[in-house]
């Protein structure tokens, strides 16, 4: 794509999003809440081409797309939407408003927040023109058709931009866009962070998940029922997404309890791995995989309080470790089990992670668990949950903390 | 001769049937034969005086007695050598050490050795047969090395053998031209212009990195050299760990419009401080066949798949596993980090997508601990 094109896109896209913004605002709500419903809905027609098409374009199995989805979207429904708009933009004191064009650059290849991405800003009467993922525009271009069939006014406000990210006079085109939207690694929102001259820029980093079970989830019932959860927040969209958890603190777990936690979900992960199928993995993932696994399995041999439990096919492993140093995360359904002796010690484990920190799952503390969840969003965590519900976020989770909405709005008082 | 092997006749023997392989006047002569035996010999030998790798290998359920086939010995990821000490020796009979360079990922990895008489060995017939092929018996070559001296850093593998070469290889004018982690860019260029003043070639070896640096410098001072006819140039390490990166074709292109070398005549050696030895580039061994790096015959290399550990099918991507019969006081198969294809008689070593993308939105490894470190 052309700059040229790029700036034709983003032209035609201020002359539809006056048209949007001359409309009442709950007109344009009521017609994302309807597309919400829609994309909630798993008998949508628009759902199940979404669910045909999503595994072949990025390697996730059938049945990890239909569950992943299904957890997900069960609640971003058009009642969710209304609640996140009163909540957010309801402040008759505070006018919002939002902006000429947004462009919006996506990224991986799990489809939640590319509906998030484009609903967001067409709540504030915003246009997007959004540069797909190189790694799905299955996504976008649906969610895209799915907006122009229930209104062709709505549709007129969304446009896509597929072009390469090594082309930097089309990519300087899309930045300049009033409010940029980046989604990708810290690198790349650091690169175009710096290129871009809009006046509102937000940027979604990449992110990382944890698991924090306390002594009444280290045995019995409890720790079945976490690991199972567990199980399920790490094979849904095969630990890719920033709300899988790739470590596991188990606090005041000595080595026994930390044995038994592992051993719980490894078998968790087993089962999971025949109701989700593990996807493509491709070959330098595989590789890191394998070597961490190999590397792990060096350890315990040479003592080193290390216990390796994998699947013979390399489907999932998990390791637990006897410390809690940094290591690896390899993704696609790795984890690691470090048991921590209190939360003081948690603590200083969680310290270098914060500015990374998105979902924690949480489970196993009793009277002290609400304390200890307020202390983790005080420390960066933008969820904290039940262990099985990481992977259904509400519609107003933001992985840094911000509002949906407002962070997308010029605001002034009065 | 510098070792601390002790006494143990079965090691003795091992590494003297190895030395002689690497010093035979036909060392590039593959055989399967002999590196099968050799390498169920090692393999026999490392089981039993390496303890974690014997139960590593147990883990696996391979075991001497149950190997079928030389490919099957199971391989240790580099990542091991940072944490653990991979020896079939006792520790104490150490003689030197050489430790991976430092890269974003934290702690360095570090290859004890009883002996380098092996390492010395390997190095100098593949060195030799990747850049200097043109050599006659008994010659000397012109060498600037763009790495510190073994004496600055005596624990980097690349230090000792360029030291190694420059003394075997040599000639009196041949010299190191980074000192305490900077380029001498002066007085490297003296040395070019002087080569350049009597029409003598020179082999130019260093740091990818150091290379980049050296362009830089020629660049700010609007030079272009035209450096003799002859002349190649060796690069090696890559970027691990630098803030920056040149694709390697660039950093050709570069290295042709400002010194003259055209692309044929650049080597590109593949190595790590885990292995004893190292896999040159084709293109001065065999100029008229297609780029790819050459393994010597004491050595094989794997394409497998990462999961599975099995070879992949020719042209596919895999996971490049080294089995290194010069590693005879560590372990004999090394997993690397890093991806390659089989081509032909040979290989090649392919990175990532330049500007790929990543699947997720989760962290993985660099980042993570790049950020924590």
């Amino acid at each position: 794509m052309t700059p040229e094109a790029v700036r034709a896109r983003l032209e035609a896209l201020r002359e539809a999003g006056a048209r949007l913004r001359a409309r009442s605002p709950h007109e344009v709500l009521a017609l994302l809440a309807r597309a919400l419903d829609v994309w909630s809905d798993p008998a949508s027609a628009w759902r199940r081409e979404l669910e045909a098409k999503l595994p072949a374009a990025t390697g996730f199995a059938p049945e990890t797309v239909r569950r992943g989805l299904a957890r997900a979207l069960a609640d971003w429904n058009g009642e969710a939407l209304r609640r996140l708009a009163a909540r957010e933009l309801g402040d008759a004191s505070v006018t919002r408003a939002g902006f000429e064009t947004c462009a919006v650059v996506l990224a991986g290849s799990i489809p939640m927040p590319t509906l998030k991405a484009l609903v967001a800003p067409l709540a504030l009467g915003t246009p997007v023109l959004a540069k797909p993922a190189s790694r799905d525009s299955v996504s976008v271009e649906l969610v895209a058709r799915s907006l122009a069939e229930i209104d062709a006014g709505l549709g007129a406000c969304v446009s896509l931009a597929p072009l390469s990210r090594v082309d930097a006079a089309a990519l300087d085109a899309l930045l300049a866009a009033e409010c940029v939207v980046v989604y990708g690694d810290d690198a790349t929102v650091a690169t175009l962070s710096g290129r871009s001259r809009a006046r509102r820029f937000v940027a979604h980093g990449h992110r990382l998940s944890l698991a924090v079970l306390g002594p009444g989830a280290h045995s019995g019932t409890a720790l079945r029922e976490a690991a199972a959860g567990l199980a399920e927040d790490i094979a849904l969209w095969d630990q890719l997404g920033c709300l899988s958890p790739i470590a596991l603190y188990a606090v005041g777990a000595d080595a026994a309890a930390a044995d038994r936690i592992a051993d719980a979900l490894a078998a968790a992960l087993a089962d999971a791995a025949h109701r989700w199928p593990r996807g493509a993995v491709e070959p330098a993932a595989a590789a890191l995989f394998a070597g961490e696994r190999a590397e792990a399995e060096l350890r315990a041999a040479a003592g080193r309080g290390a216990a390796v439990h994998a699947d013979p096919a390399g489907a999932w492993c998990v390791v637990r470790e006897a410390d809690v140093r940094l290591r690896p995360a390899p993704l696609h359904r790795f984890v690691r089990v470090h048991p921590v002796e209190d939360l003081h010690a948690l603590g200083t484990a969680l310290a270098p992670l914060r500015r990374h920190l998105a979902g924690v799952a949480l489970a196993g503390f009793g009277a002290g668990q609400s304390a200890l969840a307020r202390d983790l969003v005080t420390d960066g965590a933008s969820l904290v949950c039940a262990p099985g519900s990481l992977q259904a976020p509400p519609l107003d989770w933001e992985s840094e903390g911000r509002g949906v909405l407002t962070s997308l709005a010029r605001s002034a008082a009065g | 001769m510098t070792t601390g092997r002790g006494g143990d006749p079965a090691r003795a023997s091992l590494d003297a049937d190895v030395l002689r392989w690497m010093r035979e006047s036909t060392a590039w002569r593959g055989d399967d034969a002999r590196f099968e035996e050799l390498a169920l010999r090692l393999f026999a030998w490392q089981f039993e005086h390496c303890a974690p790798y014997r139960r590593f290998c147990e883990g696996r359920g391979r075991t001497p007695r149950s190997l079928k086939r030389v490919g099957e010995i199971p391989p240790v990821p580099t990542g091991a050598f940072k944490e653990l000490a991979l020896t079939s020796f006792p520790l104490e009979r150490t003689v030197h050490r050489f430790r991976t360079s430092g890269t974003s990922a934290g702690s360095r990895g570090v290859l004890h050795l009883d002996t380098l008489e092996l390492y010395e060995a390997a190095l100098l017939p593949s060195f030799r047969r990747g850049v200097l092929p043109d050599l006659g018996d008994g010659g000397r070559a012109r060498m600037a090395v763009l790495a510190p001296s073994a004496r600055e850093l005596p624990e980097s593998s690349l230090s000792h053998m360029f030291e190694v070469v420059l003394r075997e290889h040599g000639d009196l004018a041949s010299a190191y031209f980074v000192e305490r982690g900077e380029l001498d860019v002066e007085r490297l260029l003296r040395f070019l212009d002087d080569a350049c003043a009597a029409a003598e070639p020179v082999a130019l070896c260093g740091t990818a990195f150091a290379f980049v640096h050296l362009l830089d410098a020629l660049a700010l001072r609007g030079r272009a050299l035209t450096l003799p006819t002859g002349t190649r140039a060796l690069e090696t390490g890559g970027f691990k760990g630098r803030a920056r990166v040149r694709p390697q074709r660039e950093l050709y292109a570069e290295i042709e419009a400002r010194l003259g070398i055209p692309a044929a005549r650049i080597v590109n050696q593949y190595g790590m401080t885990e292995l004893g030895s190292q896999f040159y580039d084709s293109v001065l061994a065999e100029p008229d066949a297609p780029r790819r790096k050459l393994a010597p015959p004491w050595t094989r290399v794997l394409i497998v798949d990462p999961l599975g550990g099995e070879p992949v099918p020719a042209g596919h991507t895999g996971s490049i596993v080294v089995q290194d019969l010069a590693n005879t006081g560590s372990v004999f198969a090394v997993q690397t980090a890093d991806l390659g294809v089989a081509r032909g008689d040979g290989f090649e070593v392919i990175g990532r997508e330049p500007g790929a993308e990543e699947r997720g939105c989760s962290i993985a490894l660099d980042e993570l601990l790049g950020g924590a470190a």
